[in-house]
């Protein structure tokens, strides 16, 4: 009560408190975008349609390949805009593009393949990425390239895109859930060894062609035999 | 600054009023909006005020079960709609008398109180649909309560306050402050919590008539008269309330009066109206581009809403977010 | 010093490539000249204490070449069995994937040994991955598909995880060398007293759950039995016998630098509880299995736990045991599945109730078999028997090693229920079938009539032929070499390699 009336007695004080200034625009920028890389992960843990998995995984790429233009602008980084210009052509345009063309022959538009009600599955994500903050916070990480809370997001997204194919159990989900998996060490990578693009944007580009070369021949290959892009199908091999 | 310096506390009664007068035109706007969006002419965009005109002539009807809560509820609701412009920034940059009273958490429950005391006036009645609705609108207003209060932690660990007036401060004080992921965050969950809060597509359709997917307005049905007026005008001002904060709290505090001069505040006046307005706009486009999730897929929208929030704090407490 | 580097890194790879184009004759003649060539090249490295090719991108110490001796031994022997399995007039198409595949995937498993750094490790392991999924599912059926998708998915996954622990470990190394250097295993050795050891004890957890996820460490195993059971029989070997075995090295690789910075504890008890958990699991598995390549699947990952309980005691002799384990396990693993191969193709079924007879039948290749499984449960005079006997006798110095030691030997004891199912499979006489439909679990399949499964689509049912039993003879010929006396050099190639791996008791 006597709070009150001294509030109301003596009126405003002239100027809010001073706060510390927060983090730079370039910290923060780089952040929010580690985050929709997250977030996007999140979304693929939901999304029904393969085709919207397709998009959402080609959005993140794309996300990725910003944030790796920042980085290598504010770092001076030659060589990280070739590994942002290979990915975009790659992760962007040309993975998708195959994936899409697979599921046009595959004729299965709606899968619904959640193994958990969607709002456990979130739950269950926040928790595991909580448990990734948590254990990335304990490491003594310095990033020369971008702030290190980015560091606990991309492993974040690394257990996020696990949960993805533990839990969704059709083709599609998994095969994007893995390529996910390749954008999140990509973040990492990054963020750690952005001095070094060359060799490791070299295996991370190398590994997500390969790969999409393989689940593509596979993808094919199951609906091939199955007439289903679910994987519920595949449990003859046991013990 | 020449012209007339106000006092704080006439200021503070500006607030209130501004809220309490403006609210019906934002509501009739927004709807001529829709309308248009819809490809229909729309009604008035004063006919909110003649609608609670009309009603505050007509006689109140009490279902045979109602008791004083059924009169009370609307009343209280009322009351507290009238308090909480108290504790935000409204018209001006800086606190005003009494603005302390509360932080954004006792802004919450002030508002929680009123839509509990509607549920129970709504419940009292007796009539199927409005005790339907005001279930429903317990069971998912305590589901969105987790993310308010994931919203309130982001706006404390940001400012050090859970004031709303320094959450705004603390935006308008640099770009890379207001850029920073966990406000940016902060803000599309607290957008997020008005969508389901104010009745909207995908949580509800709004002013619709009859239907089993309805919650909010079916709380309203059984009230008539100056009773039925209050909470229309009640639920006007909690819409524009959540505006409010939405703009001068998270996306946009600028614009708000930085001095006493009445014509500043006066100023401030149609720029809260321009910005309130523009929520309603992408509020309006929203209801016009989604379908209504199904009653039992909501909490997936409550889920997104609150991990949003959650990683608000996240980032903020465990990395330098 | 480094041609013979050079040479192995580019004759398989150029026959894989031809070997898409070549008829079936010449890729088989390819395979068996590029295997033999690749293996002398092996030999002649043991003597040498390194080798650098490429500016220093290509180099082996004596703990690469152990590996690499693995890998062309297994390729030399595995390509005469196929030149025996795959006759050439079978499906065209089906030889020339399978030639083209078999070559990259050797191809791939000799670069992991051979290059040098973490970075390169792990492209030239995630080449092996996507070679042999394709390898697995080349059959095309309905099990051979599903089988490759598990091994893909999950590979792919533990992959990732693995190129995690690689980045992390590159942060590690920061400290040191700045935030640009090529991360080649001497450097960092060298370092990795200075490295934080916050972030070595994480890359080194993400490297045992990424490559054992590869190597078939339980519970990262779950893919392995699927893969070596659908794969052609030449595929199992070579997944079995050398693709586990690179797994293993490159975690290794990872417990050199750990050792280094953590001091060896951290290291072996990760080890041991992967080890141990392996070798009870897989031991508990074995008595359930209907399915002969299954079986000797299981025991793999039997054998997986004991080279990293092995590993775990860290001693000089144990150390040495292990290495000698590695090679040993692949001379008696290809046999095996060889001899499974050469049972199948005659039986026309992998489902030991139905398969009896099989001396009578395979008057060769029976009869190895036999001998080859009774190596794998580690009899002498054979190999693993050697190098079990070091490993437990390493273990056994070190009073609180005496336990996982005890555990090793009973587990090792659990796989004579291994010898019991083969020669059931082999000695009961033909007429004596039991009826049908006793089968334990998962019976409605697996006792299909024999007619209706299908032989392999590349060659018609051959009984056994001499390269088969070439193939048999040669892998059992350097079981019991390895079991009776190990060559001199040999045993100074494993003396050093012990010595790299911080063995030095």
């Amino acid at each position: 009560m006597l709070r009150l009336a001294t509030l109301w007695t003596a009126g405003v004080p002239a100027v809010a408190p001073a706060f510390s200034p927060g983090p730079s625009r370039y910290s923060s920028v780089t952040e929010a975008i580690t985050l929709v890389v997250l977030l996007t992960e999140f979304a693929m843990l939901r999304a029904g349609l393969s085709r919207s998995q397709v998009r959402l995984y080609a959005f993140q790429s794309f996300a990725v390949s910003v944030l790796a233009v920042f980085v290598a602008a504010n770092n001076g980084i030659g060589e990280l805009y070739a590994v942002a210009i290979l990915a975009f052509v790659l992760k962007v345009v040309v993975v998708p593009a195959i994936l899409t063309r697979l599921l046009r022959d595959a004729y299965v538009g709606l899968v619904a393949s959640h193994r958990l009600r969607v709002a456990t599955m979130v739950l269950i994500a926040i928790v595991v990425s909580v448990l990734a903050f948590i254990v990335i916070k304990q490491l003594p990480i310095r990033s020369p390239s971008l702030p290190t809370a980015t560091m606990g997001i991309a492993c974040a997204v690394i257990l996020v895109s696990f949960l993805l194919v533990i839990l969704r159990s059709d083709v599609v989900s998994q095969a994007v859930g893995t390529f996910s998996l390749g954008n999140g060490i990509d973040v990492a990578n990054f963020i750690i060894a952005a001095g070094l693009p060359l060799i490791l944007g070299v295996v991370l580009l190398f590994d997500l062609l390969v790969a999409a070369v393989v689940f593509g021949l596979l993808i094919r290959a199951h609906h091939g035999r199955a007439r289903t892009l679910s994987t519920e199908t595949l449990e003859q091999l046991r013990g | 600054m020449a012209g007339i310096d106000l006092t704080p506390v006439q200021i503070q009664v500006f607030q209130v009023l501004a809220i309490v007068v403006l609210a019906p035109l934002l509501s009739g706007a927004i709807e001529h909006l829709e309308g248009r969006l819809q490809g229909r002419r729309g009604p008035r965009i004063l006919q909110p005020y003649y609608d609670l005109a009309k009603l505050f002539r007509k006689e109140t009807l009490l279902p045979e079960d109602a008791g004083w809560v059924f009169v009370a509820g609307p009343l209280v609701a009322f009351m507290c709609y009238l308090v909480v412009p108290l504790l935000i920034p409204v018209l001006t940059a800086y606190p005003l008398p009494l603005g302390f009273m509360g932080d954004i958490l006792g802004g919450g429950f002030i508002l929680g109180l009123a839509g509990f005391v509607v549920a129970l006036a709504a419940a009292q009645s007796g009539g199927p649909y409005a005790q339907l609705g005001s279930s429903r609108s317990m069971t998912f207003g305590a589901l969105i309560e987790p993310s308010m209060l994931f919203i309130t932690f982001t706006v404390a660990l940001v400012t050090t306050t859970d004031l709303p007036y320094f959450e705004a401060a603390a935006s308008r004080a640099s770009l890379g402050q207001a850029v920073r992921p966990a406000h940016l965050l902060a803000a599309v969950a607290f957008f997020l919590v008005v969508l389901g809060d104010t009745g909207r597509i995908p949580v509800e359709t709004h002013a619709s008539t009859l239907e089993f997917g309805m919650i909010d307005e079916a709380r309203l049905l059984e009230h008539s008269g100056p009773l039925l007026a209050l909470l229309k005008w009640g639920s006007a001002m909690k819409q524009m309330i959540l505006y409010t904060i939405l703009v001068n709290v998270f996306v946009a505090p600028w614009g708000l009066a930085g001095s006493r001069a009445l014509s500043a505040v006066l100023l401030a006046i149609p720029v809260l109206m321009g910005k309130a307005f523009g929520v309603g706009v992408v509020f309006a486009v929203i209801d016009n581009s989604f379908s209504k999730l199904r009653l039992f897929k909501i909490t997936e929208f409550m889920a997104g809403a609150f991990l949003l929030a959650a990683l608000a704090v996240v980032v903020l407490y465990l990395g330098s977010g | 010093m480094g041609w013979e580097l050079i040479v192995v890194m580019v004759v398989p790879l150029v026959v894989g490539l031809a070997s898409w184009w070549t008829p079936a004759k010449l890729s088989r003649v390819l395979s068996l000249a590029s295997g033999l060539l690749s293996f002398v090249l092996a030999l002649t490295l043991i003597p040498a204490r390194s080798a650098t090719a490429l500016s220093g991108w290509l180099r082996v110490d004596a703990l690469s070449v152990v590996f690499m001796v693995t890998v062309a031994f297994l390729y030399m022997t595995t390509a005469v069995f196929a030149a025996g399995d795959l006759r050439p007039g079978g499906d065209k198409r089906y030889l020339r994937r399978f030639f083209a595949g078999f070559n990259l995937f050797a191809w791939a498993m000799l670069m992991a040994t051979a290059v040098n750094g973490f970075a390169l490790l792990w492209v030239a392991i995630e080449i092996t991955t996507i070679i042999s999924a394709l390898l697995v599912a080349i059959e095309g059926t309905d099990t051979a598909t599903e089988a490759a998708w598990k091994y893909v998915v999950i590979a792919s996954m533990g992959l990732g995880i693995a190129l995690f622990g690689t980045i992390v470990l590159y942060e590690a190394g920061t400290v040191v060398f700045g935030s640009s250097y090529e991360p080649f295993y001497s450097e960092l050795l060298r370092a990795a007293g200075r490295f934080s050891p916050e972030l070595v004890r994480l890359s080194f957890v993400l490297a045992v759950l990424g490559f054992g996820t590869k190597m078939g460490l339980v519970p990262l195993h779950t893919w392995l039995p699927d893969a070596h059971s659908e794969a052609p029989t030449a595929v199992s070997a070579l997944l079995s016998g050398a693709l586990l075995a690179v797994s293993f090295y490159a975690i290794l690789r990872f417990y050199q630098v750990s050792i280094r910075t953590l001091g060896p504890a951290f290291p072996r008890d990760i080890l041991l509880g992967f080890g141990l958990a392996s070798l009870v699991l897989s031991s508990l598995s074995l008595a359930n299995q209907r399915d002969l390549k299954r079986l000797f699947a299981y025991s793999s990952i039997e054998h997986m736990g004991v080279l990293a309980v092995g590993m775990s005691f860290s001693t000089r002799i144990a150390v040495v045991g292990v290495l000698l384990h590695v090679l040993a396990h692949a001379a008696a693993k290809s046999t095996a599945f060889f001899g499974a191969g050469s049972v199948t193709n005659t039986f026309g079924t992998k489902d030991m109730r139905r398969i009896r007879g099989g001396t009578a039948a395979l008057p060769w290749s029976g009869p190895m078999l036999l001998l080859a499984v009774l190596g794998l449960s580690a009899m002498p005079p054979f190999g693993l028997f050697r190098s079990e006997f070091l490993i437990v006798s390493g273990g056994l110095t070190d009073p609180k090693d005496a336990v996982a030691a005890v555990l090793l030997v009973l587990g090792s004891a659990a796989t004579l229920g291994l010898s019991w199912f083969a020669s059931q499979t082999m000695l009961t006489p033909a007429g004596r079938r039991p009826p049908s439909g006793t089968g334990v679990r998962g019976s409605s399949e697996e006792l299909a009539p024999a007619e209706a499964c299908p032989a392999l689509p590349g060659s018609p049912p051959a009984r056994s032929s001499a390269w088969i039993v070439a193939a048999m003879a040669t892998g059992l010929g350097a079981l019991a070499l390895l079991g009776v006396h190990p060559p001199g050099v040999l045993s100074g190639l494993l003396e050093r390699a012990a010595r790299e791996l911080g063995a030095l008791r």
